[in-house]
Parts: structure tokens; C-alpha cells; sequence
């Protein structure tokens, strides 16, 4: 039998430490916080964890029959009509106990493909797509209900269930319409299009090699081409559709034919405003018809109380379907249909609710104050709310759902934060919400506390106990260094400290701009915060930082795909600088015909696939009566460049310089040579295994011993070691500089994003082994705080240390999980160190960090026995997720992550 | 006239590819098990009179639509305003 790693560093007396500050008990510690949801929310959640997600062709069938009926038109027009349409013929189903009611489909955790974005995955997969639905027979329930292993997931075809992308199922019958569909858009999709032109880049066959290489995660284009931002309610939430349907005739009439000194986009504003009427009447008709099923439902309820609720719905689904909502309960319904509509209306990841419990304050201090509702019932509202919320798929290729969201769809609800005027914004409907949270734990909404010194201790502590029930929400966000990136990011747009105090997290944790707005109910008057900027989920998609250091340390040369990627550099890397200047190059290259390239997927986009609905939505389209693409949006310069495994890059620029240019204990080619040998180990994928302790050495191979362990013995960061943190904060001050060298399609300079989210595990797995000991194909460390798991050997501050040696209000984000033992912080004690030790961070200049407060052998033994942990949740990197729903190079990653045994 | 499925009835409240709630027992059931009488149909293209099916499994056309679009069988069709139900199916519009 082949040796592990671990255990042969246990032989050599240095073991990989996965725990730090004491010994973990051997028994299975459970979690501290444990809490119910109310009877009718248990049952709808209970639903959900046993539902599929389901896709269905009922929007696309209505989207596309439209589009083309419509053929001749502008293309705004087509597409507002096609929305219309599909909003309208979707139909509607409301669950038994159901308070809040709507989804994106008629199935529960509904979905649907969008071929007039990227058809071309259904196309190369039509012959075994169609085999797979006519082949199809009969199974058993038995059969069909064996489904459970993956959570949710459609892993596999299974009787008249036909998976698509190992994720999603969809009905055998559809499979031969859904192939209609995709052979409808052929040739003229965002993603055929945005082909077409950016071949025409000089860099292109470069880019391509990139990508065959996982270099770069994926093309933002015709993926995922909006998202990670935070949405706006307050348009409908002011005046109600039917207001909004006025205002836009009216702006058609006083624009019509006059271009008012704009000679260039002028004369689109009629176009954008009968458009956005368009849309309204198809989101208004599509609450409607929830009404109608409402009251279709009443008169056949069996019982007094089914027909009261059904009652009740009827009268608010109509009233939101027109009027500004009266109630906390109708305010929430209508924020929940805008949301729905939004994600239906494109593909989209990370659509953030933003500071809901600051926008719906308003409702709920005049109900409260009326005696219309009580906190019980806000409560129950708001359990409801998460489990509608964790319904929500996002249907994208097969790359990106597994390897990128990992099903996630990182809807962030912002709580805290300040005011307009500089006060703590935490209020008692936040306490409610993580009440909520806390009582119907859910991977949606997430939550993230936007710290900041003038929150109440009450507040925090709140948070911390939420935290504490162990599902990884809420994140800790630097609120003051997020108003500090607002201030550098878009102040040449007009950004102002006010409105940066209107910030909020969009996905994971992408800083994204808001404004303040009035809202006046019943005669008083409130400020509002939303989103008013473009999505950050745009741009350049996860460049793997080592990967990128493994092509210079091979002259460009891809070993695992046998290409030259990048043209040989041919220096011979004799001192440390020509290495650090030679990546800089590369990565350089890199940035740059990924943007150019992306600029035109995207640029397709906006003219072929423009957002009307979420533009409507958002600052200051309705104004200007311009949309998305046209730069309606108070900010556009959203466009960034994400970075994955920095800190393994970090550590292997540090075991370089240590051990071949200041030791010279070992040449580059020695050190090259065992790379490329994977330090005589066999690769992760043979193993099956993704993390690095549990990685097997090959029979009788030894020349690599003493290169592998002085490269794991050779400095790291996490220690508040100045030889690794130097190289940090070198790397740092280049990377935020440099995104700016790179401009948007909107000619906005791009700026640094780094969070992971799921992409270490799937660029670890291309990567070969890297020279701070890493093997090949293991996941990353995750983040881009985060130490690699077992290297953190000084404890906790020592890591803060080292992760604020830069100034992160220079970048969008950064991302550190910490995964700590439930007994670290148990009772009220631990609950206040875990505050205080949040607390160091942040006021450190940390941008964000999240816990997992579990015991590591429940993941193993969730690993070994899914089946009995169908509710456990995790948070990976930025998000929290069902255990039975991650891939297993991640789940190899967070059992690996250091566990902390006290804080 | 075909045979009915589960997915098929009015009764029938759908949660996933693979189930649904029936209205009648509030119990789970598998779609693709035996229907019980009381079954009655939805509005789908395959129940309407403007449906023509065609050479391809499981797809058909729209005799409605002007172009005559092409359609599928199981497309839902409660809020299509040309749905005409065919005679031997009992609508519950």
C-alpha cells in the first residue's frame, strides 16, 4: 500500500498540523445553537430537501416563440416583448402553507436553459441528450427517489428524468423541445456572436490556450453576464407597477423623437421606455395570475383556515400586482416577485437583496406601531423568505454551476452598516432576520454583518450567536473599508461619503455601490438604500495565480495540455526579481486578452441581450431612460479581475526565493525537475483525493524527498513571518495597481476581486505540484486570505498579522475562512471571544472573514455517509452550501482547513 | 386518447421532475405511477384541438399560431389563450 503524505512527515517528526491551540475531544462535537422554524415553514423547508432541481422549457418556449414572432422590430423591443410573454404563460403553482408565494418556474426549485445565451453546450450533447429521453422507460419510485445522494442534484438520468450537466433533471418529454430551442439560436446567441467578433482580437489564439489551460475559470459574456451585485426595490416599493407604467408613457412622450443633445444614444430613450412598459405589464400580469391560482385555490380549500390564507393572498397578490404595498407581509411578497423577475429575466449569479432590513423598515415600524403584526410573525415571514430564496437556481453551462457556484447563487442580505448620516444602521428588524437565519438555517438568503464600530453590542452578539448555530453566516464585513473602495472606485462617477454609506455586498463578497433614496409611506418619509451600479460578476473570471507561476517556471509551456500557452520567455530566471518580473509579464498578458475578449462577449450582450427589467430597476435608468448598456446605471466602472490561490502563489514565489535564490541549497532546474515529477507522488486525480495530506507517494521513488520537505518546511504565509508576508505585500500593491492598466467596454479601468468562491478546487486540479509543496491536482487554498490549511501554525492573530501587511481598501475584497472547533467558542464567554477576535480583525484593516464552527470528523463522517447529513451546511468561500452538494475536491479542502481548538 | 400521468391532473401540485403533492391524499407522489380516477387533465398542447402532432417524439405545431410555431406535448397551457380543449379530455380552465 502506498504511504501518505501525512504519514510520512509524522515519521519525520514534522508533522501537518490540521489543528491549532489544543487537541479536539475524539467524539463527534455537535453544534451549540440549535433552533426550529415554525410548523409550517419546517414542512416547506423539509419539501425543499427532498425537491430536485428541475428544468423546464415553458419560459424559453414563450421567450423564443415571442422573439421571433416579433422578428423585424428593434431589438429592445423583441426582447421586452419575449419577456412579456414568457412572464405571462408561466404557471404559476402555490405550496400548501406557502405565506410568500412565487418562483422562477412552476416547480419548486425550479430553473430553465436560456439558448439565446448559450446554445451550444445543448447542440454538442443533442445526440445523447436525445438518447438519453427516448431511451427513457419507466422506473420505479424507489429508483427515481435515489436521487437523495447528491442533495438536490439530477447527477444522473434516471428513468423519464434526464440529467443535464450532472445537475439539473429535466423531464424526457422536454428533452427533444429543449433541442428545438438550442437549434433555434444557433448562430445567433450572445455566446455564437461574441465568438464570432472576438476571434477578431489579435490575441485571440492566446486567449483560447488560456482557457484550454484553466488559467482563466471562464468567459463572463454569455455565462453569467450580470450578477454579484445588489439589486434595487425601490422603485416598485414607491409606486407600485401601475404608477411606474404611467411614468413611462408619460417619459415616452417627452422624449419621443427629440434626441435633447445627446446626437448618439439620445433617441434610444423612447425605445428603453416603451420597453420598460413592456416588461412592467409582463411582471404585473405574472403576479396576477398568481392572484387568479389563489383564489382558484380558495374556492376549492377544504378547511375555514385554508380559505382565510388563500383569501388573504388573493387580496395582496392584486394589490402588489399594481399599488405601492401597504404591509410588512406585502412589501416582502413584492420584493420577493422583483427578485424572481430579475433572475429570470438573464442569467444570473449572486442578485444580492442587499440591506432588506433597512428597506422594509419602513412597513414594519408603521405595522408594529399599528398592532398589524407581531415579531412572531415577522419571524415566521422571514423563515419563509429563506426558504423561497434557497429554492433559487441559476441554470448556466456545466462549468460553471459545479465548478464556479458549487449550486450556490449567493444571494447576500447586507445587515448593519451605518446610515447617510454616519450612524449604526442595525435595527430591530435585523434582529429578526438573523433570528430567522438562525431558526431556518438555509444556504439563501446569506448573510454578512457590515462591521463597523458604532453597531450596538446587542446587535453583534446576535450575529455571533447565528454564527455559532455553524451554517457560516453571517460574514464579517469591514464596512469603513468598504466605504473607503467606494470612495477610490467610483468617485470620478460622483460617488459622494453619503452614498458610500449606501454599500452593500453583491454575491460572495463583492463591495458593490448603492445610493440613498426616499421612500415615503403613508406621509413619512424614510432614506432607502440600493443598488445603483452595474454587476461585478463581469470582467476577468478567476485567474489562477500559481498556475500562471507554474508557465514561467516552464517557459510557457502547458505540461498537462502539451501546448505553449504563452510565448517562451527563454531567460534563464538566474535571481528572484527576473522570476517576479517575468510572472508580472505573463499575468500582464493574460489580463489583457482576456479583457479585450471578454469586452466583446459583453458588448454583444448589452446590444442583443440588454437588461430592461433590472435596468428599470436600478439608479438612474428610469432618469436618463437608458438601460444597462447604455450606461443608465449611476455606476458602470464594475468590471474587475478576479484572482484564485494567491496565497499558494504567495508561498511558492517564498520557497523559490528561500531555497534556490538565497540558500541555492537547490537550481531552478532541480527544483523544476520535481515539480514536474509531482515530488515522486502520484497525481490527486489517481489518489482521489484533493487535499495534500492524504496524497500517496509512488513506490520506490526517493530523489524528491529532501526538495519536498524543505519546500513544505520553506516559509509560509499565516505566520506573521515578514519573508512570506513581504512577498504578499509586494504582490498585493502590484495587483491592485495594475488591474487599473485594463479598461471595460464602458471605458471604466478594472479593479482586483479576490474571492475563490468554488474555482480552487477545479484550477487546483489543473495545476501540477507548485514549489511551496502543494501536489499536483490539489485544491488550492481557498480565498484569498486564507492560509493553506495546516501552514497556520502560530495561531490566529499571527495570521491577521500577516493577512493586513496590505491595505485591502485597494481591492473590491478579501476573503478569509477560519474554521474553528465548536468548543473555542461555547457559552457566552466564547461567544464574546469570537466577537472580539472578529473585532481584532477588522479593526486591523481585515476585509472580511467567515466561520465554520464545526467539528472536522463531522465532515469526515458526513463524507463517508451522506445520507445522514442531508441538512448539514458548510460555508466554502463566500457562501454557504448543503455538505451533499459539493464536489469532493472541495469537500476534501474544508476537512483539510486548520481547525481552531480555542480563539 | 393517451394515457394520463400524474403530471397531467388537475389535482396534481408539482414540485420536482420527479413528483408532486396530490390535492386529494396532500401525500407525495412519484409522476410516473399509476393515476387513480379521479384524474382529470390540465390544459397542455396535447389535450388541444390546435395541436398537430408531428414526426419528431414528443413534438408537434400550434395550428393556432399565425406562423404555425412549432410546439411540444406537455407544454403547460393554463394561461395560452388559444387553448381549446379537445373533446375526449375534461378541462377544468
Amino acid at each position: 500500500m502506498s504511504l501518505k503524505l501525512e504519514d510520512i512527515l509524522k515519521e519525520k517528526g514534522v508533522p501537518i498540523s490540521f489543528q491549532y491551540g489544543g487537541t479536539a475531544p475524539d467524539e463527534i462535537v455537535g453544534r451549540e445553537v440549535k433552533k426550529d422554524p415554525h410548523p409550517r415553514v419546517k414542512k416547506l423547508k423539509n419539501l425543499f430537501l427532498q425537491t430536485l432541481s428541475s428544468a423546464s422549457c415553458e419560459f424559453p418556449y414563450w421567450y423564443t416563440r415571442k422573439f421571433q414572432e416579433t422578428e423585424g422590430d428593434l431589438v429592445i423591443m423583441r426582447r421586452a416583448e419575449a419577456l412579456k410573454s414568457a412572464f405571462l404563460h408561466i404557471t404559476p403553482t402555490i405550496y400548501p402553507g406557502e405565506l410568500l408565494v412565487g418562483g422562477k418556474t412552476y416547480h419548486y426549485r425550479g430553473s430553465f436553459p436560456m439558448p439565446w445565451m448559450s446554445e451550444s453546450y445543448y447542440m454538442a450533447k443533442e445526440d445523447e441528450l436525445f438518447q438519453a429521453a427516448l431511451k427513457s422507460g419507466s422506473a420505479s419510485a424507489g429508483e427515481v427517489s435515489t436521487f437523495g445522494t447528491g442533495g438536490g442534484n439530477v447527477t444522473q438520468s434516471v428513468g423519464k428524468v434526464t440529467s443535464i450537466a450532472g445537475k439539473f433533471g429535466m423531464r424526457a418529454e422536454e428533452v427533444p423541445a429543449l433541442v428545438k430551442l438550442a437549434r433555434e439560436w444557433v448562430g445567433k446567441s450572445v455566446d455564437d456572436l461574441g465568438h464570432k467578433y472576438e476571434q477578431m482580437v489579435p490575441e485571440y489564439q492566446m486567449k483560447e490556450q488560456i482557457m484550454r489551460s484553466v488559467i482563466c475559470m471562464f468567459d463572463s459574456g454569455y455565462t453569467l453576464p450580470q450578477g454579484r451585485e445588489v439589486i434595487n426595490y425601490y422603485y416598485p416599493l414607491q409606486y407600485g407597477f401601475d404608477s411606474l407604467i404611467e411614468m413611462c408613457n408619460e417619459c415616452k412622450d417627452a422624449v419621443a423623437g427629440r434626441a435633447h443633445g445627446d446626437g448618439i444614444t439620445g433617441m434610444d430613450r423612447l425605445y428603453f421606455y416603451e420597453a420598460a412598459k413592456t416588461i412592467l405589464e409582463g411582471v404585473s400580469g405574472w403576479i396576477e395570475n398568481y392572484a387568479k391560482e389563489a383564489a382558484r385555490l380558495q374556492q376549492v380549500a377544504k378547511t375555514e383556515v385554508e380559505r382565510k390564507e388563500y383569501g388573504d393572498l388573493v387580496d395582496i397578490l392584486y394589490h402588489i400586482a399594481h399599488k405601492q404595498p401597504r404591509t410588512f407581509r406585502e412589501a416582502l411578497q413584492l420584493t420577493t416577485f422583483i427578485h424572481l423577475a430579475v433572475i429570470n429575466e438573464d442569467a444570473i449569479s449572486g442578485m444580492s437583496p442587499g440591506r432588506v432590513g433597512q428597506i422594509l423598515w419602513p412597513w414594519f415600524e408603521q405595522d408594529m406601531e399599528a398592532g398589524r403584526i407581531t415579531e412572531d410573525e415577522v419571524v415566521e415571514l422571514l423563515e419563509c423568505h429563506r426558504v423561497k430564496f434557497s429554492l433559487i437556481d441559476c441554470f448556466a453551462c456545466a462549468g460553471v454551476v459545479g465548478g464556479v457556484l458549487a449550486g450556490n447563487t449567493f444571494n447576500n442580505l447586507a445587515l448593519g452598516g451605518v446610515t447617510r448620516d454616519g450612524k449604526s444602521a442595525a435595527n430591530r428588524l435585523e434582529m429578526l432576520i438573523l433570528e430567522a437565519g438562525i431558526r431556518c438555517d438555509s444556504t439563501q438568503p446569506t448573510l454578512s454583518v457590515l462591521y463597523d464600530d458604532k453597531l450596538p453590542e446587542e446587535f453583534l452578539l446576535k450575529a455571533i450567536e447565528c454564527d455559532k448555530m455553524g451554517a457560516g453566516y453571517p460574514a464579517w464585513m469591514n464596512n469603513r473599508g468598504g466605504i473607503e473602495f467606494m470612495m477610490k472606485n467610483y468617485a470620478k462617477e460622483g460617488m459622494d461619503l453619503t452614498n458610500a454609506r449606501a454599500f452593500s455586498i453583491g454575491g460572495c463578497l463583492e463591495t458593490s455601490p448603492g445610493i440613498w433614496k426616499e421612500l415615503v409611506l403613508n406621509d413619512r418619509k424614510y432614506w432607502i438604500p440600493g443598488g445603483a451600479g452595474q454587476p461585478t460578476s463581469v470582467g476577468v473570471h478567476f485567474i489562477a495565480n500559481p498556475k500562471v507561476l507554474e508557465l514561467v517556471l516552464t517557459n510557457g509551456f502547458d505540461h498537462r495540455t502539451g501546448e505553449q500557452v504563452y510565448p517562451p520567455h527563454n531567460k534563464k530566471l538566474d535571481t528572484y526579481e527576473e522570476l517576479w518580473e517575468t510572472f508580472q509579464e505573463y499575468y500582464a498578458m493574460t489580463c489583457d486578452c482576456l479583457t479585450t475578449t471578454n469586452n466583446i462577449q459583453h458588448d454583444i450582450w448589452r446590444k442583443h441581450n440588454m437588461a430592461i427589467f433590472n435596468s428599470l430597476l436600478k439608479p438612474d435608468c428610469l432618469d436618463k431612460g437608458q438601460h444597462i448598456g447604455n450606461m443608465g446605471y449611476r455606476f458602470n466602472a464594475t468590471y474587475n479581475i478576479e484572482s484564485c490561490g494567491t496565497i499558494n502563489m504567495v508561498n511558492s514565489l517564498a520557497a523559490m526565493k528561500k531555497l534556490v535564490y538565497d540558500d541555492k541549497k537547490y537550481t531552478f532546474d532541480e527544483m523544476k525537475e520535481a515539480l514536474l515529477n509531482n515530488f515522486g507522488f502520484k497525481t490527486a486525480a489517481e489518489v482521489g483525493s484533493f487535499s495534500l495530506g492524504t496524497q500517496e507517494k509512488k513506490d520506490g521513488i526517493d530523489k524528491y524527498d529532501d526538495i519536498h520537505s524543505d519546500c513544505l518546511r520553506a516559509p509560509k504565509y499565516g505566520n506573521d513571518d515578514p519573508y512570506a508576508d513581504e512577498i504578499l505585500r509586494a504582490y498585493e500593491e502590484w495587483f491592485c495597481e495594475m488591474c487599473g492598466d485594463y479598461e471595460s467596454l464602458y471605458a471604466k479601468p478594472l479593479y482586483p476581486c479576490q474571492i475563490s468562491v468554488s474555482t480552487h478546487g477545479a484550477q487546483g486540479a489543473v495545476t501540477l505540484a507548485s514549489p511551496d509543496g502543494r501536489l499536483a491536482g490539489t485544491t488550492y487554498a481557498d480565498g484569498s486570505m486564507s492560509a493553506y490549511p495546516g501552514t497556520d501554525r502560530n495561531g490566529p492573530y499571527a495570521l491577521f498579522e500577516s493577512a493586513t501587511c496590505w491595505d485591502h481598501s485597494q481591492s473590491q475584497n478579501s476573503q478569509m475562512n477560519m474554521k474553528i472547533h465548536p468548543n473555542a467558542v461555547i457559552g457566552v464567554e466564547g461567544s464574546k471571544k469570537l466577537l472580539d477576535l472578529t473585532r481584532a480583525y477588522m479593526r486591523k484593516g481585515g476585509y472580511h472573514i467567515q466561520y465554520n464552527i464545526v467539528d472536522s470528523k463531522m465532515l469526515i463522517d458526513a463524507q463517508k455517509s451522506p445520507e445522514n447529513y442531508r441538512e448539514l451546511l458548510v460555508r466554502v468561500a463566500g457562501f454557504t452550501q448543503y455538505w451533499c452538494e459539493i464536489g469532493k475536491p472541495i469537500q476534501d479542502e474544508v476537512i483539510a482547513r486548520t481547525e481552531y481548538e480555542g480563539v | 386518447m393517451c394515457e394520463l400521468r400524474h403530471d397531467d391532473c388537475r389535482n396534481f401540485i408539482p414540485v420536482d421532475v420527479a413528483k408532486g403533492i396530490c390535492k386529494l391524499t396532500n401525500e407525495l407522489v412519484m409522476i410516473d405511477t399509476p393515476v387513480c380516477p379521479e384524474c382529470s387533465a390540465i390544459p397542455k398542447c396535447k389535450f388541444c384541438s390546435n395541436y398537430a402532432a408531428g414526426e419528431t417524439p414528443f413534438l408537434g405545431e400550434c395550428k393556432a399560431s399565425k406562423k404555425g410555431f412549432w410546439t411540444y406535448e406537455d407544454l403547460k397551457a393554463f394561461q395560452c389563450e388559444d387553448f381549446a380543449a379537445k373533446k375526449e379530455y375534461t378541462e377544468v380552465k
